[in-house]
C-alpha cells in the first residue's frame, strides 16, 4: 500500500523524485477510486490540527462535536443533505471506533458526492446566473471522473468546442458575455470574475488605477487579463455555449485615471511575465479562417485565452493554488484562512499561512485532487470540533477555528435536507440524484414520469429561487430573506411535504400514539438528534392540546423545525 | 413636532451632544454599525419619517410642468397658471397640483452631470457620490440603513412600479442586498404572501410559537445572530400577511378611485398612501415612458397630467392628516428635457438645468428655490447637484448628512457627495 506524504516543501524535485511524486499521484488516484483513500492521507489531518492548535494562543478549543452533530454535518458536506432517519440511526448505533472515518469514506464513494462537489462547483463559478445543460453535462462529468481542478479551469478559459463533454465549460464566459438591456457588455466583470474566482483576488478597483489601498494589486494585473477579455465574443454559429477570439495584433493600451501616463500590455496572468504577440504573415493570422456562409469569425493562431489558459492554472502559480485551497479550506470549516475568499494579499494574509502553504503543496503533489483534500479536512479535529460553546467560556474569534462555525446551506441543500427529512426513514435517491435534465431530453423524460410528484428539476427552480442569492452575489454568508420565509410559511411545494404519505414523517408521527416516541421520531428525522427532556415536554404538551386534530398537530411540529434556524444551517 | 423648532442638526452638532450625552453615542451605533451620528433629538424622532419618492421614469419636461417659459423661444405651447402661491406660476398641465403649491418646495436650478438613461437612474438614485470604487446604495436603501427600522415590522424599502414585481437587491450596493427594495409589479404582492388554503390561522400562529420556541433554544448554545436573522425575516413576513387588506383595491372608496385616477399611476399612488400609512418607511412609486423625444407635447399632455391629478390628492391628503409633518415627499427623473425643440417636436436628454419638488417633512412650504435663465437654457442662480439634494433630504429627515458616515468594510464613506451641501433655503 502506498503511503503518500504531502509534497516536500522544496519546489525543485530531483528526477527521481518528481517520478515518484508523480506515481504516487497516480496511485491515489487509483487507491481513492477504490474506497482506500483514508489510510493514504493520514499525516496531513495531524499536521493541520497541529497548526491551528499551535496558533490557538489562550483560547480553548470546543469540545468534539457529538455523534448526531457530526453525521448531520459529514452528510451535508460530502452528500449535500442531511441523514435520513434509518442512516442517523444506524450511525449512531454502530460501535465501530473507527465509524467517523469508514462514514467519511462511504460518503465520499457514493454517488451522491459528485453531485454535490458539482452543485458547489456550479454556485461558485456561475453565482446564481442560470443553468445551461452543456455546461452541467461539463460539471456532472468532471465531478464524477474526480477531475483535478487545474485541468476544469483550463477547460473553462479555454473551452474546447470540439469535445462534446467538455465544450460547456464555455458558458462561464457567454453567460457573462450577454448584454443586458442598455447596458454594454460586461468585459470589466469577466476579467473581475476570472482573478476573483481562479486567483482569489478581485481586482475590480485596479481597473483604472493601481489599488489604492491594496498594494500588490496593481493596474496593469487586471488590465493584462482585460486585453483578452474584451476582445471575446460569443458565437452565433453553434447551438452550444462557445466564445471566439478576435484577432490580436497589439497590446492593449491603458493608462490610469491619475497619472494619464499611456501604458501597454499583452496577455499576462498577475504575477507573471506578459506574453509576447506573434506576428503572422497577412494570411498565416488564422488556424481556421473566417467563413461568413455560417457566421463563423475564425480562430486566430495566436488566442490570449490560450495562452492565459497555460499560465494561469499551474501549480507554481501561488494565487491559483492558495485560492482553491482556501475555497476547499471554506468548504469544509465556514471560514476562509483568507477572508473574504476573494482578497487574498500582503496586506490581508491568512490566519495561518503556514497551513495554506501546505495545503496548497498538497494540491499540487496531488495534482488538485479535489476529492482527496476535502477526505484530508473531514478528518481533521478542527472539522469535527462543535458549534455549541460552553457558557462562561471566552468566545474564541472566529478565525482561530476552535468553535464548529455555522455554514450557510445551499438551495440545493436544503431542498435534498427537506426531501429527506419529511420523507420515509429509509431514504430512496430520486430527488438528489435526478439530475438536471438536458434540454433536448427533457420530453422524452417526462413521459416516463408519474405526473403527480413535482418534477426533479421544477423543484430545484422554486428552492432556488427562494434560497439562492441574486445573480451574482456570491453565497458565503448565511442570508435569509423575506422571499424564503415567506417560501417556507406558504408556498404550495413546501406544504405538500406536510402532507401525509405511506411512509412518509407525518404519516409515521400520526400512528404513533406515545408523545415522547412522537418527538424522537421528529427530532431524529429532521433535526438528526434525539430530542431534550425539555422539547419531549413541549411536544408532548402540544399533542396533548391538540389531541382531536392529530394530523394539524404533527404537521405543524414538523413545519416549525424545518422552519427553524437549527435546520437551515450547517453546524 | 418640531418642524418649526429652532434648532437644525448642522447647527447643534455640539450641544446636542452635551446635552444626551452617551445615550446619543449609543443609539448611533445601533443604527450605522459603529458610524458616528450626531442630531440625537432627531434620532430619537426617526422612528416616524417616512418617505414617498415619486420616480419619472425617461425624463420630466421642466418646461411643461416646474419651470414653464410660455411665450418665449424654447417656451412650447402650454401656459403658465397661477398657484395656491402668490406669484408662483406653474404649467397649465399641473391644474390640480398648482393648487397644491402652498404645501410644495420647488427647486429650478437642479443641474446634474449625466444624460443617458441607463447611468443616469443609477447615478441620480444612488446620488452620484464621488467615486471610490464602491456601489453606493439608492436613496431608499440609504433611508433604511441610516433611520433604521421603525418599528412598524413591515418591509422598510418598497417599491410600486408598473410590470414586474420582486426583491429587487441592487438597490442596496455595499449596504448589502437585504436592503433592496420589495418591488410590488403592479401593486400586486410578493410572492408567498397568501396563507395555503390547507393551513388555518390558528395553525399559522401556532406554527411561528412552535419555531420561536426551537429557535430560542438554539441560539441558547449557539453564537448569536443567526436566529436573530432567521426571526426577522419570518417575522417580517407574517406581518406582511396581516396586511395584506393593503393590496385590496376594492377597499379603495369609490371618491379616492376617482380623484387618484383610474390609470397605473393613481392606483398606485393610491396603494403608496396606504402603505404609509401602515408604516412603510420607504415608498417609491414609478412611472414610466417620460423619454419625449419625439411629440413632447402631445405626449405631455398626456403624461404630465396623468401624474399631476394623484400627485396633488397624496399631496392634500397626507397635509390632511398631518402626515405630512412626518413624509418628506420627493418627485423627480433622471434629468429634465433639452429646451431646444428638435426635429420630431420633441425634446432631448438635459441634464443642464432643470426642476424637482419636494415637500413634507423638514421642508418650507410654498416656495420656489433658484431660476433658469430666460429661455431656460441654462441655471442663473448657485446650481444644485444631485450630491445637494441628498445632503438636503437627509437632513429635512433629521440626519446630519456632514456628519454622518457609512462604514463599508473598515472604510469610513460619506453618506453625500462631500463636495455638496445642504440647500439650506429649502429646509425648515
Amino acid at each position: 500500500m502506498p503511503i503518500e506524504t504531502p509534497m516536500p516543501r522544496q519546489t525543485r524535485y530531483s528526477n527521481t523524485l518528481r517520478y515518484i511524486v508523480l506515481a504516487f499521484s497516480l496511485l491515489s488516484t487509483l487507491s481513492c477510486q477504490n474506497g482506500l483513500m483514508a489510510e493514504t492521507a493520514e499525516s496531513l489531518p495531524q499536521k493541520i490540527d497541529s497548526l491551528i492548535s499551535a496558533a490557538a494562543g489562550d483560547f480553548k478549543p470546543a469540545r468534539t462535536c457529538s455523534d448526531e452533530a457530526f453525521v448531520r454535518r459529514v452528510y451535508l458536506d460530502l452528500a449535500g443533505r442531511i441523514p435520513s432517519y434509518n442512516e442517523t440511526k444506524q450511525f449512531l448505533a454502530s460501535t465501530a471506533p473507527n465509524k467517523r472515518a469508514e462514514l467519511i469514506e462511504q460518503l465520499l464513494g457514493s454517488p451522491e458526492f459528485p453531485v454535490r462537489l458539482r452543485d458547489v462547483l456550479h454556485v461558485l463559478l456561475m453565482e446564481r446566473r442560470g443553468d445551461n445543460a452543456e455546461w452541467t453535462k461539463f460539471l456532472q462529468v468532471a465531478c464524477e471522473s474526480n477531475r483535478p481542478w487545474d485541468e476544469l479551469v483550463r477547460d473553462i478559459l479555454d473551452p474546447n468546442p470540439e469535445d462534446e463533454l467538455r465544450r460547456g465549460a464555455a458558458f462561464f464566459h457567454t453567460r457573462r458575455l450577454e448584454k443586458v438591456g442598455q447596458q454594454e457588455t460586461d468585459y470589466p466583470g469577466l476579467t473581475r470574475d476570472i482573478g476573483r474566482l481562479f486567483l482569489g483576488m478581485d481586482l475590480q478597483c485596479a481597473q483604472c488605477h493601481d489599488h489604492l489601498f491594496i498594494q500588490s494589486y496593481k493596474q496593469i494585473d487586471f488590465q493584462g487579463l482585460f486585453v483578452v477579455y474584451k476582445n471575446s465574443y460569443i458565437r452565433t454559429d453553434v447551438p452550444f455555449p462557445a466564445i471566439g477570439e478576435k484577432l490580436m495584433t497589439k497590446k492593449g493600451e491603458f493608462s490610469s485615471v491619475f497619472e494619464k501616463v499611456s501604458l501597454t500590455t499583452g496577455p499576462r496572468v498577475p504575477g507573471r511575465p506578459e506574453v509576447e504577440i506573434p506576428i503572422f504573415e497577412k494570411d498565416q493570422e488564422y488556424l481556421v479562417p473566417p467563413n461568413k456562409k455560417v457566421n463563423f469569425a475564425g480562430t486566430p493562431r495566436f488566442r490570449g485565452t490560450q495562452a492565459i489558459a497555460s499560465q494561469l492554472p499551474v501549480g507554481d502559480n501561488q494565487a491559483f493554488r492558495d485560492n482553491i485551497a482556501n475555497r476547499l479550506w471554506f468548504l469544509m470549516m465556514g471560514r476562509g484562512l483568507i477572508h473574504p475568499l476573494d482578497l487574498a494579499h500582503a496586506d490581508n494574509p491568512p490566519s495561518h499561512p503556514e497551513l495554506l502553504k501546505l495545503l496548497g503543496e498538497y494540491l499540487v503533489a496531488s495534482k488538485f485532487d479535489m476529492k482527496a483534500m476535502l477526505h484530508n479536512l473531514a478528518l481533521t479535529e478542527t472539522y469535527q470540533r462543535s458549534s455549541e460553546f460552553a457558557d462562561g467560556s471566552s468566545l474564541a474569534p472566529p478565525e482561530k477555528y476552535l468553535i464548529g462555525h455555522e455554514k450557510r446551506m445551499s438551495a440545493e441543500q436544503i431542498m435534498n435536507s427537506i426531501v429527506t427529512a419529511t420523507g420515509p426513514r429509509e431514504r430512496t435517491n430520486e430527488a438528489t440524484l435526478a439530475p438536471v435534465k438536458q434540454q433536448d431530453e427533457s420530453k422524452k423524460e417526462s413521459d416516463q414520469e408519474e405526473p403527480a410528484k413535482p418534477p426533479a428539476d421544477k423543484l430545484r427552480a422554486a428552492f432556488v429561487k427562494a434560497f439562492g442569492n441574486v445573480p451574482q452575489d456570491p453565497e458565503v454568508e448565511f442570508s435569509p430573506s423575506l422571499r424564503s420565509s415567506l417560501f417556507v410559511l406558504n408556498d404550495e411545494l413546501l406544504q405538500d411535504f406536510l402532507v401525509p404519505r405511506p411512509g412518509n414523517l407525518v404519516d409515521r408521527l400520526m400512528k404513533i400514539s406515545d408523545s415522547s416516541e412522537v418527538a424522537d421520531e421528529l427530532y431524529l428525522s429532521v433535526l438528526t438528534r434525539r430530542p431534550t427532556e425539555e422539547e419531549r415536554g413541549d411536544v408532548a404538551d402540544y399533542l396533548a392540546k391538540k389531541s382531536e386534530c392529530r394530523q394539524t398537530a404533527v404537521s405543524n411540529l414538523t413545519w416549525a423545525l424545518v422552519a427553524s434556524t437549527e435546520f437551515c444551517l450547517n453546524h | 413636532m418640531n418642524r418649526n423648532a429652532l434648532c437644525k442638526p448642522w447647527e447643534h452638532r455640539l450641544s446636542r451632544r452635551r446635552w444626551f450625552g452617551t445615550a446619543g453615542a449609543a443609539l448611533g451605533g445601533v443604527a450605522l454599525g459603529g458610524a458616528a451620528l450626531s442630531g440625537v433629538a432627531a434620532e430619537l424622532n426617526a422612528k416616524s419619517k417616512q418617505v414617498l419618492f415619486v420616480w419619472l421614469d425617461g425624463g420630466m419636461s421642466q418646461l411643461e410642468s416646474w419651470d414653464p417659459k410660455p411665450n418665449t423661444e424654447f417656451g412650447g405651447p402650454f401656459r403658465a397658471i397661477s398657484t395656491s402661491v402668490p406669484g408662483i406660476h406653474l404649467s397649465e398641465l399641473l391644474g390640480k397640483t398648482a393648487k397644491q403649491m402652498h404645501q410644495l418646495a420647488v427647486v429650478r436650478s437642479v443641474c446634474t452631470q449625466d444624460d443617458a438613461h441607463s447611468s443616469g437612474v443609477d447615478r441620480i438614485q444612488r446620488g452620484d457620490p464621488k467615486n471610490r470604487g464602491v456601489v453606493y446604495p439608492y436613496f431608499g436603501s440609504a433611508i433604511t440603513k441610516l433611520l433604521g427600522p421603525n418599528g412598524s415590522g413591515l418591509p422598510p424599502y418598497v417599491w410600486v412600479k408598473p410590470l414586474s414585481g420582486g426583491f429587487v437587491h441592487k438597490d442596496g450596493g455595499f449596504l448589502g442586498p437585504q436592503y433592496g427594495a420589495l418591488a410590488f409589479g403592479d401593486g400586486k404582492p410578493p410572492e408567498n404572501l397568501v396563507r395555503h388554503a390547507s393551513v388555518s390561522e390558528e395553525a399559522m400562529l401556532e406554527r411561528s410559537q412552535l419555531r420561536t420556541l426551537a429557535d430560542k433554544r438554539y441560539a441558547k448554545r449557539h453564537r448569536p445572530g443567526t436566529t436573530e436573522a432567521n426571526s426577522f425575516v419570518f417575522d417580517m413576513g407574517l406581518e406582511l400577511m396581516k396586511r395584506q387588506e393593503m393590496f385590496d383595491e376594492t377597499k379603495f372608496s369609490e371618491r379616492d378611485r376617482q380623484r387618484y385616477g383610474t390609470h397605473d399611476l393613481g392606483r398606485h399612488m393610491l396603494l403608496a398612501r396606504r402603505m404609509l400609512e401602515a408604516g412603510v418607511r420607504f415608498v417609491k412609486v414609478n412611472s414610466y415612458g417620460w423619454d419625449s423625444h419625439g411629440d413632447n407635447f402631445n405626449g405631455s399632455l398626456s403624461l404630465v397630467r396623468k401624474f399631476d391629478q394623484p400627485f396633488a390628492a397624496i399631496i392634500e391628503d397626507l397635509a390632511e392628516s398631518g402626515m405630512l409633518e412626518n413624509v418628506l415627499v420627493i418627485a423627480m427623473s433622471e434629468f429634465g428635457r433639452t429646451p431646444r425643440i428638435n426635429g420630431h417636436l420633441g425634446r432631448d436628454h438635459w441634464p443642464e438645468a432643470w426642476s424637482i419638488v419636494m415637500a413634507g417633512c423638514g421642508v418650507k412650504r410654498g416656495i420656489v428655490v433658484g431660476s433658469t435663465n430666460d429661455n431656460g437654457t441654462f441655471v442663473n442662480s448657485q446650481p444644485y447637484d444631485i450630491g445637494h439634494l441628498f445632503h438636503t433630504w437627509f437632513n429635512a429627515l433629521g440626519i446630519d448628512s456632514q456628519a454622518t458616515e457609512y462604514v463599508n468594510s473598515g472604510q469610513p464613506l460619506p453618506i453625500a457627495h462631500e463636495d455638496c451641501h445642504p440647500i439650506r433655503e429649502v429646509l425648515a
